[in-house]
């Protein structure tokens, strides 16, 4: 696609957020960054336009301001605020691609908060019943951004979603950020991608793969 | 947000509240700033936009470079390539902001579906498709046939809105002169 798509970032300073930011900057993209620090939000701002003076980045005022200009929103926010930033968004966000990032864990990792025949995504579906909810780089740690291509292999990245038209956007945006795009299927099959997740955060921690880690299916 | 959208629809075709409340969940509000795209030549034009505030220009690009405007667009108005949105072919315009402009897009899967599922829709559709379609029918009649003057006195009292918005290099662009006839012209009827 030639016209550019905006793309707004919530919670842009943290983590994954920042990291989501930094690889989309280098793609056809417009991106808005709203974060809760606002000399953070400043510094990332910055720091992306210092290593990349084409990117067109800004930091804007307030969720509701940014969604409003946005084709795309990026919830980048832990699943527990998510309630909260879709009370602000909905309005803007009807009929436009949101994607959850978020796996719903436990304090203590080893466990999911949501019930078995639900997940985040779905959850965030029912907050925002006119938006087009897609679950994406829910399998992929903030380092892997930096370094999709671990033990000289391409992490896969997997979306789902009910929406054909954004399933292929988002394809597009999850290959600029560096991965290997993979649709695993309607928004339901999140409970399996925040459960695979969960398995590889726990894995991580025991073998100590120091959350530079990712999910790769093996074919012909 | 959907303000101006509604009071155009209902002044065309009465709505119910729920008619009004079941469209609402179908359109998507987006803003766009002076000089950003809403749509590139050689994508597919995937939305069809109605302009709450601000104005739109709608125009293609001939080999070497020169704009040539196709259509205006200020509140009130919708602005498209309505030739790629119905064939699903690569749009032939580009449309971008000449103002900040807030907008209510509609996209062709939510047109498809309001226009089973909403008869009014489908009415209100038509109608602006015929006045699409009558004003294009003036405009080509007045390029083949109108004298200069006449053409461009004929503008200024059919859109005094757009005269006073708009830079005079994309009024001439619109009507296919030079900037420095366009000036001629004005020239001679402040004279008269």
């Amino acid at each position: 696609m030639k016209t550019k798509q905006t793309i707004a970032v919530i919670g842009a300073t943290g983590n994954i957020g920042s990291a989501i930011s930094k690889n989309l900057s280098k793609g056809n993209y417009r991106l808005l960054l709203k974060g809760s620090k606002q000399d953070e939000l400043e510094t990332l701002v910055k720091e992306i336009k210092t290593s990349n003076s084409a990117a067109d980045v800004e930091a804007a005022v307030c969720p509701a301001e940014a969604g409003w200009e946005a084709d795309i929103i990026i919830l980048a926010v832990p699943f527990g605020a998510e309630k909260e930033v879709a009370k602000k968004i909905k309005e803007v966000a009807n009929q436009k691609i949101v994607i959850s990032i978020s796996n719903p864990l436990n304090e203590t990792y080893n466990g999911l908060v949501t019930a078995p025949d639900t997940s985040a995504a779905e959850e965030l579906q029912k907050l925002l019943p006119n938006s087009k909810v897609i679950k994406a780089f829910n399998t992929t740690f903030a380092a892997d951004f930096t370094t999709p291509v671990i033990d000289g292999k391409q992490a896969d990245a997997f979306i789902a979603g009910n929406d054909e038209d954004a399933l292929q956007i988002v394809t597009e945006l999850v290959a600029t950020a560096g991965f290997n795009p993979i649709v695993a299927g309607d928004l339901c099959v999140s409970r399996t991608l925040e459960n695979m997740q969960l398995l590889l955060i726990q894995l991580g921690m025991k073998y100590n793969y120091n959350w530079l880690a990712g999910w790769k299916i093996l074919h012909h | 947000m959907y303000e101006l959208f509604f009071r155009n629809f209902t002044k065309k075709v009465p709505l119910t509240q729920e008619e009004e409340a079941l469209i609402k969940t179908y359109l998507t509000p987006k803003k766009l700033r002076k000089k950003q795209y809403l749509l590139q030549e050689g994508d597919v034009c995937k939305n069809i936009a109605f302009i709450e505030a601000g104005a739109l220009k709608a125009y293609s690009v001939d080999d070497t470079g020169n704009e040539h405007i196709i259509q205006f667009g200020i509140e009130g108005w919708i602005i498209s390539d309505l030739y790629s949105f119905l064939t699903g072919e690569p749009a032939t315009y580009n449309i971008d902001a000449i103002e900040d402009a807030e907008l209510i897009l509609i996209s062709k899967s939510a047109h498809e579906e309001l226009l089973l599922k909403i008869p009014k829709y489908e009415t209100y559709t038509r109608l602006n498709i015929t006045g699409a379609y009558l004003a294009m029918q003036k405009r080509l009649t007045s390029i083949i046939s109108s004298p200069l003057a006449e053409r461009y006195a004929n503008f200024t009292a059919l859109y005094p809105d757009i005269v006073q918005r708009v830079p005079q290099h994309m009024i001439a662009s619109y009507m296919g002169l030079t900037p420095e006839t366009l000036s001629r012209v004005r020239r001679r009827i402040s004279a008269k």
